[in-house]
């Protein structure tokens, strides 16, 4: 996948994936189809049905599985606070070259 | 004179916004000349309501998120004149949709009515401002092809990409920005096109519009932080237009930029995202 970095970042570094409210999900799914980098997956057994199997894979700053979200289940982190947390680790990772 | 439409509303009768969008089609048919289409019986039997969407510019009320009712449009081929969404219009009104009853209370009535006065009297479009010099007249792409598809990536030094496909012209403070040919051909057929508030403030990578097909919503990633000065208005009658040529005519909007120096550390030239694209391509595009 995409993987490995953002902007020249690490993405592992990149705190940036979906949050799942389980109080409003109603299990419609349309965010697992919608989204074509298999963040989501949906498990048949126990526990919850719906989770974020592959956050790393979800494009930094994609809001777009949440629009397709009829309950406004989903949310993300904030995006100035990762915008600031990246500019950061390069800041760091320039300073280490 | 009030406006008249073809009205596609959801009908989701067991959410109180799909009750609303229902709500809101009828007061609309009743103050208005406007015709509504049923859901419902459009899907068994569509001829005449074919004819009503073709004889009165279309509105679209979506109830919530999975905007049945647009992708009902997309389905049917229909040209969307117009739209709303209940929820988002609750959110931006600051009221919550009940969710113990169906039953429209005061607070929804209020909603419906304030947006039935509005669509009555809105225009379908502005008209188009004068065409600025600061955008080349020509420019010169580098194309990646995969299968029947074509790629093209503009070539001009004063092009810079996110990762998220949307470029940014830029030229003495101001940027024009639109979507890159990923995003287009990864949509297929846009039919709406959501435009920013002129004077609205956006910060790098705030949402700055969107875009919808039968497929997906995309959400416009900017790219750079400043100050809205335009948009492209044609794009309201004619999103069809960022299918053609996103870079061109499909342009989004202007932004008077903020602190392009800043910005810049995030964004890419044509040599950074031209094999980001290229990428994107090969592992997802089908």
């Amino acid at each position: 996948m995409s993987g490995e970095t953002f902007m020249g970042v690490p993405r592992e570094k990149i705190d940036w994936s979906p949050r799942i409210d389980y109080n409003k999900c109603n299990d419609c799914m349309e965010c697992v189809k919608f989204c074509p980098h298999k963040v989501y997956e949906v498990r048949e057994e126990g526990g919850q049905r719906l989770v974020v199997k592959n956050p790393e894979n979800c494009v930094v700053f994609c809001r777009a599985c949440g629009k397709a979200c009829g309950v406004d289940a989903i949310s993300f982190p904030n995006k100035s606070e990762t915008t600031a947390h990246i500019k950061q680790v390069r800041k760091e990772m320039e300073a280490n070259e | 004179m009030s406006k008249e439409y073809a009205i596609l509303p959801c009908n989701g009768l067991d959410k109180c916004a799909g009750c609303a969008a229902g709500e809101l089609a009828i007061r609309l048919s009743e103050e208005t000349g406007s015709e509504i289409i049923c859901p419902v019986f459009y899907r068994v039997a569509d001829t005449r309501y074919n004819r009503i969407a073709k004889e009165k510019p279309l509105l679209v009320i979506d109830g919530c998120a999975s905007r049945c009712a647009s992708k009902l449009a997309a389905e049917k081929g229909l040209k969307i004149v117009k739209k709303v969404n209940i929820s988002e219009e609750a959110k931006s009104a600051g009221i919550a949709l009940k969710t113990d009853s169906l039953r429209l209370g005061e607070t929804e009535k209020l909603l419906i009515g304030n947006l039935a006065d509005r669509l009555k009297t809105e225009e379908d479009t502005a008209e188009s401002g004068q065409e600025t010099s600061f955008f080349p007249a020509q420019l010169t792409y580098d194309t990646y092809q995969k299968d029947k598809f074509m790629f093209r990536i503009p070539e001009e030094e004063a092009f810079f990409f996110n990762e998220n496909d949307v470029w940014a012209y830029v030229s003495g403070g101001k940027a024009r920005i639109g979507v890159t040919d990923y995003v287009q051909q990864s949509l297929s057929d846009i039919m709406f096109f959501t435009a920013p508030n002129v004077g609205a403030e956006i910060s790098q990578f705030d949402e700055v519009g969107s875009l919808e097909s039968g497929k997906a919503v995309f959400e416009i990633v900017s790219p750079v932080s400043g100050t809205v000065t335009r948009v492209n208005e044609d794009l309201l009658n004619e999103p069809e237009r960022i299918n053609q040529n996103p870079y061109e005519q499909g342009w989004i909007a202007e932004i008077e930029l903020a602190d392009f120096e800043e910005d810049k550390g995030l964004l890419y030239d044509f040599n950074g995202y031209f094999p980001i694209m290229k990428r994107k391509v090969d592992e997802f595009h089908v």
